[in-house]
């Protein structure tokens, strides 16, 4: 079978070169979009990772300045973290939309979470706090809808603000140096 | 099955279609790239200065170009009006508040001139103008005023840059306390730019590199809001926490390397004259104990117009007590202000006791040398009025330690106050032997003037140098600190 479409689509001998140098252009292609889109990077679980796109700086300054960032990372909370298959399904939907909207250009100014994003954060949120959770969880709004954690909690953690132009001088990623380097050079005299 | 060229051969359009499919799909995967490094290249944009700042730039004004908000708020630093109960951003002469003040720095500069500091922005205006920078003075005095110190200490070196004299170095120094002091000027991120607080936690055995953002937002005020000393012929600025930060801790630290500020020139007493121990004072406090930062309350977050930043104009919150208050405490206004007062009025209850009773004990201990006490006899009494004094001082010369650490503010002050009248009753003793009656006459100490005339001090001549120098001596340092502005763009600029 395998052999039936190579031999289909094997090109004469005279035309081979050319073939292989078109493929090569095709694979370097693809192998430069890997890396100018850090694309390793979206196998582990560092926050840093979720600002590759300076679309998240909103979201990555507020969560890094709440209580939240000393216990949880981004995928804590919006990753499914029940079943290895499920997170890397999730993260990779997740990832194809965000790169499709980002192309092309369609970010909002504030963005907002969708239903399966809901799902997820609201069980990951019961996953730490199960022990905290007693009857309240199962109170419903006026209209009888089952409410969610941040209902309540509107401000965890990413606080109220957050459209792109909010945060216009967030230090991202992160904090270091502390010592400046004429400092050190001073220091180790 | 057929191979594809024989299609191809057979229908050529076949062959047309593969290309253009491959035009396409080359095309769509270019523009994937190219979006990348676009959204890459915006990214950079986002924290790019629109003037790039250089590496040593010390001008608020030219840094504020960059962040317009956070300079507004900064030179709202100018502003003098804001007055607490206690104290604010006007300037208050404490020595006319509190004469006594002449007396117990008999001997030292702090009993010529020593005024409630105003804010950030009058930094070095301030450091010029007080009558305490006209004894010969070490360059240590300007580590913590001006954001021009990091240019010059690399230029010179830390140990050199401390030995200069105060008025060598003049003309260096013109910009008050900014932006550089504690921002990277490319990231903006927090940074340390003093020595002395890095060495000192390193001698503590703590790498300030490991601090995190949180601790950041306190450290950088730490870099000069402590309690502090000029070590030895070098005059090299050093924090005396090696034993701890604790009152009692600084205390052992400076008795077991024998340092003394000055002597009394009444009592003789060997004194310890503390600084502004406000970050060990505020150490001390349930702020501290729930993780709360320097830059939470004097510093909070403002909103304008949807864009949330810290506010630079840094102040007493009392001034600010919706943004610094009551973002954790829904008390009203009214109650947060005067749950402040109570604990500063409680504090300042004690502090005068303690300042009434030092003063009476220097007196005392000036009357018996002057009737012929021997050093055997009055050392005991000294190092009682030297610990008592530490102990009013540390509270005394701190911003704020009535509220930040009003419990241990009380204790502190509770033993100075032992301290000062177990001296004083040890001196009634001597002067009983003495034949000399009880109670001693005081000097009267109403106003600053009679203090200040009682101890000898000719102010008015000292005014006059002082305006002599503003007038004179200032002008030239400034002229050369805006030539070298002129220059500095392009100095500096990689």
């Amino acid at each position: 079978m395998i052999k039936k479409i190579f031999n289909f689509i094997l090109p004469p001998d005279n035309w081979k070169v050319p073939v292989i140098v078109i493929c090569g252009v095709l694979s370097g292609t693809l192998v430069f979009i890997l890396y100018v889109g850090n694309a390793t990077s979206y196998l582990s679980d560092k926050p840093e990772t979720c600002i590759n796109c300076h679309v998240m700086y909103p979201q990555y300054s507020s969560w890094r300045v709440s209580s939240h960032s000393k216990v949880a990372t981004c995928n804590d909370c919006h990753v499914p973290q029940d079943n290895f298959f499920k997170k890397y399904a999730f993260k990779a939907s997740d990832g194809a939309r965000h790169s499709f909207m980002f192309t092309f250009r369609l970010e909002p100014q504030v963005i907002k979470i969708k239903q399966a994003g809901i799902n997820v954060v609201q069980d990951n949120c019961i996953r730490c706090h199960s022990n905290l959770l007693n009857h309240t969880m199962f109170v419903k709004d006026d209209r009888g809808e089952e409410r969610l954690c941040w209902s309540c909690h509107q401000e965890t953690p990413h606080g109220s603000v957050s459209s792109l132009s909010s945060f216009p001088d967030s230090k991202v990623p992160g904090l270091n140096p502390i010592v400046p380097d004429w400092l050190k050079k001073q220091l180790n005299k | 099955m057929k191979k594809i060229k024989d299609i191809i051969k057979e229908k050529p359009y076949v062959g047309w279609l593969l290309f253009i499919l491959t035009v396409v799909i080359v095309f769509l995967a270019g523009l994937f790239g190219s979006s990348i490094i676009e959204r890459r290249t915006e990214a950079n944009l986002i924290l790019q200065n629109i003037k790039p700042l250089s590496e040593w730039e010390p001008r608020n004004e030219v840094w504020g170009e960059n962040f317009p908000r956070q300079y507004q708020s900064y030179i709202k630093t100018l502003d003098t009006n804001y007055k607490s109960k206690h104290a604010g951003s006007q300037k208050v002469d404490m020595l006319e508040k509190y004469p006594e003040l002449v007396i117990l720095w008999a001997g030292y500069a702090f009993s010529r001139d020593y005024n409630q500091g105003r804010g950030h922005y009058y930094a070095i205006k301030d450091l010029r103008n007080t009558l305490r920078t006209d004894v010969p003075q070490p360059s240590t005095c300007y580590a913590c005023k001006s954001t021009d110190v990091p240019r010059v200490m690399n230029e010179l070196g830390v140990e050199e840059f401390y030995k200069k004299p105060f008025k060598e170095l003049g003309h260096e120094i013109a910009n008050p306390i900014g932006c550089q002091d504690c921002h990277n000027p490319k990231t903006m991120n927090l940074r340390i730019t003093r020595p002395a607080l890095i060495e000192a936690l390193a001698r503590q055995g703590k790498d300030i590199n490991n601090a995190t953002h949180q601790e950041m937002r306190s450290l950088v005020c730490a870099q000069c809001h402590v309690e502090y000393y000029f070590k030895g012929e070098g005059k090299y600025l050093t924090f005396p926490w090696d034993k701890g930060s604790s009152v009692e801790d600084i205390e052992r630290y400076y008795d077991s390397v024998s340092h003394t500020d000055f002597v009394h020139t009444l009592s003789k007493t060997p004194v310890l004259k503390a600084q502004h121990p406000d970050f060990e004072m505020f150490k001390m406090g349930v702020h501290s104990e729930r993780g709360v930062a320097c830059a939470d309350c004097h510093m909070p977050y403002k909103s304008e117009g949807g864009v949330k930043f810290t506010d630079h104009h840094i102040q007493s919150p009392l001034n600010n007590i919706e943004n610094a208050c009551q973002v954790c405490h829904r008390e009203s206004e009214a109650t947060l202000i005067k749950n402040v007062f109570d604990r500063q009025d409680k504090v300042e209850e004690l502090l005068k006791l303690a300042m009434n009773s030092l003063f009476k004990a220097h007196i005392e201990a000036k009357t018996m040398w002057d009737n012929g006490a021997t050093e055997a006899e009055m050392k005991p009494v000294l190092d009682l009025i030297r610990s008592a004094q530490w102990r009013w001082d540390f509270v005394a010369a701190g911003h704020g330690s009535s509220f930040h650490a009003p419990l241990e503010c009380a204790r502190i002050l509770g033993t100075a106050i032992q301290k000062s009248e177990e001296a004083r009753i040890q001196l009634a003793g001597l002067l009983i032997k003495k034949n000399i009656p009880l109670p001693i006459v005081y000097p009267d100490v109403s106003t600053k003037e009679k203090a200040q005339a009682y101890i000898g001090l000719d102010v008015n001549k000292l005014k006059e140098d002082k305006k002599n120098f503003l007038e004179t001596v200032v002008p030239v340092w400034d002229k050369k600190a805006e030539e070298r502005h002129d220059k500095m763009q392009e100095k500096y600029t990689n």
